[in-house]
């Protein structure tokens, strides 16, 4: 029971910081740069599907399953996906707010369809399967190689973490800050906030590139299935909850929606018995969604709000 | 001092965890409970209550009452490999049933099944590859058939009637997809042709391009894989441009929605494919007390396979000498034993399997989809039967046995 436990909790964790990740990648463009990304599945299916098809064992139906080495399907994943975002972005990222939402709505959605209907690359409907796991023959049980994973992701995401603190403390962050806040004053000031607006979509982007990547060697299987429109509203409810604009605040988000996601089905499938299994799912939506509202309403500015930055000298 | 009370204490809580008594075995199962699925979720949750009932009228597993605890994946993955994992590591269960949408049922087996080495059967989920490329390492089996028996029956018959080059429309699906893949190997292997393979993308208002496509090759027959609304106005209009009448029809075409459709003195010529045993003692016990205890019919998808997904796992349960998934997953291979004693649905035919059981003799279980048979890959292999329409009625033109299909098997894939 006790290793049943500390198994799921490893399992678990796992989760939280892959959908981190997708977190911290949002919170770059939506907290600090103010981009409304609507598109975030298809981003990570970008980073998913190059991983899955670089890696993967060949199989004479595919064109791809190449099997190369994991690292090179991690950087090569997390590379295709900037690269998409950049050829997204060139197109789309002057436009504003909503309209940028509906356009990068639209993108996922095409990626998804694309992912379903070219079979001879993605598999289609059926999936990629025998995605290497890293170093999964190394390891006798299946808690093994999860505590291993979640080692290899708590570096990931440390490393992610601290860059992320960095840059966005560095002028080029603070730029970003200016562009949300207000951009006409950016730019008076010389800045090319669509410049600026681009190198924070690809960055923001490619991390969730590097997300799909990391899931699909962890479960070793991915389908179009993996892409659907509810990721990218999951992702958002995690910023929004955890406190957009404030990186840690994005992965306490993770954490908590995450958290509520799965404590709600386990309780309702402790509380309630199987002939109303179906009322019970359905108490279990409404509990997910009343917890969220609650955050919202007692924490409107999320858990951890973004820390109010007044210029250093201005106490003095 | 302190190490010793720790040490203690841990060897306390060991104990009680050895010593928790076995009672009552906890079954899992994920299904899409909400979402899109959940219309047609509700009767297969319903079929697995009414199955895990008559395993606890009929004595349980070892003697103890059995426990199901149903998840809900909504639909999503992430959700699914999350309530699986929770199922297998904090409810210890060794065996769980689900789920319906292969892009849910794929991850769980990669990440859950496999490696934790528990057993599932699924009522609902037909992806071809999930049993095929080795995977599962047996730990998956699924108590629908998939789309190969139906493949290999329509390919065999196909050539029987001397249909040399055929042109084949299919429904994109991945239910589509695999029909064209075994029916074409099965195609390369008994020597026909297919002159043209054509997919159609359903909900569409004609389909003239996709049948002029068709017609261009000048096949002899045709073969129709899809679902009946679409498939009327393929046949419509493919009859209407002069195509053939020699038409093969996949499974769910076995309707007279499909047949008044069309209009029933165009089809007689039509001919089709379904599993065999769709009827029979046991499949009507099944819909009796499925119609008695919810007060509707038994109709649907998955609600027959479903039954019987549970019915298997419960009676590997009492056949494995241990209760772990590799001994349950061996025994799912002797639940439907060659020289078994016939038994059926319900509880009183479990209870006579489980006295079976104890007194060591084999058993063969007949469910609510008939015989339940797996083949080596975990898959449901059954007889199959052609069907054609007489006088605007659907009847059995022959059917196919089990050891033809397995020669016909055989032969296609070696």
């Amino acid at each position: 029971m006790l290793t049943g436990i500390f198994s799921y909790a490893v399992f678990f964790s796992c989760v939280v910081l892959i959908l981190s990740i997708l977190t911290l990648g949002l919170n770059l463009q939506w907290g600090f740069t103010g981009l409304f990304n609507a598109g975030i599945a298809g981003f990570y299916a970008i980073g998913a599907y190059t991983h899955a098809i670089l890696t993967a064992a060949p199989q004479p139906q595919f064109l791809g399953n190449f099997g190369l080495p994991w690292i090179v399907g991690i950087a090569a994943a997390t590379a295709a996906t900037a690269l998409a975002a950049w050829l997204i972005g060139l197109l789309t990222i002057r436009l504003r707010g909503d309209y940028l939402a509906i356009t990068s709505f639209g993108i996922a959605v095409t990626i998804q369809l694309v992912t379903l209907n070219w079979e001879a690359l993605t598999g289609g409907s059926q999936g990629l399967s025998r995605i290497p796991k890293p170093l999964a023959g190394t390891f006798d049980s299946p808690l093994a190689f999860n505590l291993w994973y979640l080692a290899l992701l708590a570096a990931v995401v440390g490393l992610l973490y601290w860059g992320l603190e960095r840059i966005v403390r560095s002028p080029w962050g603070r730029v970003l800050r200016a562009i949300r806040e207000d951009e006409t004053a950016a730019l008076a000031l010389g800045k090319s906030a669509r410049r600026f607006r681009l190198e924070a979509f690809v960055l923001g982007a490619a991390l969730m590139g590097l997300a799909g990547a990391l899931y699909v060697s962890f479960i070793g299987f991915v389908s179009p299935f993996d892409f659907l429109p509810i990721l990218t509203f999951q992702v958002w409810a995690m910023l929004i909850v955890g406190g957009s604009g404030n990186n840690r605040g994005a992965l306490l988000g993770a954490l908590v929606v995450w958290g509520i996601w799965a404590a709600a089905g386990a309780l309702v499938a402790k509380l309630v018995p199987p002939s109303h299994a179906a009322q019970g799912a359905a108490v279990q939506v409404i509990l997910i969604g009343l917890a969220l509202v609650l955050v919202l309403l007692y924490r409107p500015r999320g858990l951890i709000g973004e820390r109010a930055v007044v210029s250093r000298h201005a106490d003095g | 001092m302190l190490r010793a009370t720790v040490t203690l204490l841990l060897s306390a809580l060991a104990a009680t965890a050895a010593a928790q008594a076995p009672c009552p075995v906890r079954v899992g199962g994920v299904l899409p409970l909400t979402g899109s699925m959940a219309p047609i979720t509700k009767k297969i949750a319903q079929a697995a209550e009414l199955a895990f009932e008559h395993v606890n009228q009929g004595g349980g597993v070892k003697g103890c009452p059995v426990q199901f605890i149903l998840r809900d994946d909504q639909g999503q993955p992430t959700v699914g490999v999350d309530a699986a994992k929770y199922l297998v590591e904090i409810e210890r269960v060794q065996a769980f049933t689900g789920t319906i949408s292969s892009g849910v049922t794929g991850p769980i087996i990669s990440a859950i099944t496999a490696p934790s080495k528990v057993v599932q059967v699924t009522c609902c989920s037909t992806a071809s590859p999930f049993t095929l490329d080795g995977r599962s390492q047996g730990y998956f089996f699924r108590t629908i058939p998939t789309s190969k028996t139906q493949a290999y029956a329509t390919a065999s018959e196909t050539m029987r009637r001397g249909f040399k080059k055929t042109a084949v429309i299919y429904v994109n699906t991945d239910f589509g997809t695999d029909m064209l893949r075994f029916y074409r190997a099965a195609m390369a292997r008994l020597g026909g042709d297919i002159a043209v393979e054509v997919p159609y993308n359903d909900n569409q208002p004609s389909y003239r391009a996709e049948v002029t496509r068709a017609l261009a090759a000048k096949p002899e027959s045709l073969l129709l894989v899809g679902f009946p609304k679409d498939a009327v106005t393929i046949v419509r209009e493919w009859l209407s441009l002069g195509g053939t009448s020699n038409v093969a029809l996949n499974n769910s075409m076995r309707t007279l929605d499909f047949v008044n459709g069309v209009g029933a003195r165009f089809v007689e010529n039509f001919f089709g494919m379904d599993n065999a045993q769709v009827a029979g003692p046991h499949v009507d016990a099944f819909n009796k007390s499925f119609e008695e205890k919810f007060k509707t019919d038994s109709k649907g998808p998955g609600v027959h396979t479903q039954y019987d997904a549970v019915m298997v796992i419960a009676l590997a349960m009492n056949i494995a000498k241990e209760l772990n998934g590799t001994a349950i997953r061996d025994a799912v291979r002797q639940v439907h034993a060659a020289n078994g004693t016939p038994v059926g649905t319900g509880p009183g035919e479990f209870k006579k399997a489980l006295e079976l059981i104890r007194a060591g003799k084999p058993v063969k279980y007949h469910g609510a989809t008939g015989p339940i048979e797996f083949d080596r890959n975990g898959d449901v292999t059954g007889p199959a039967l052609v069907w054609k329409i007489s006088n605007g009625q659907l009847v059995t033109d022959r059917t196919i046995s089990i050891e033809e299909m397995q020669g016909l098997a055989r032969r296609i894939e070696n």
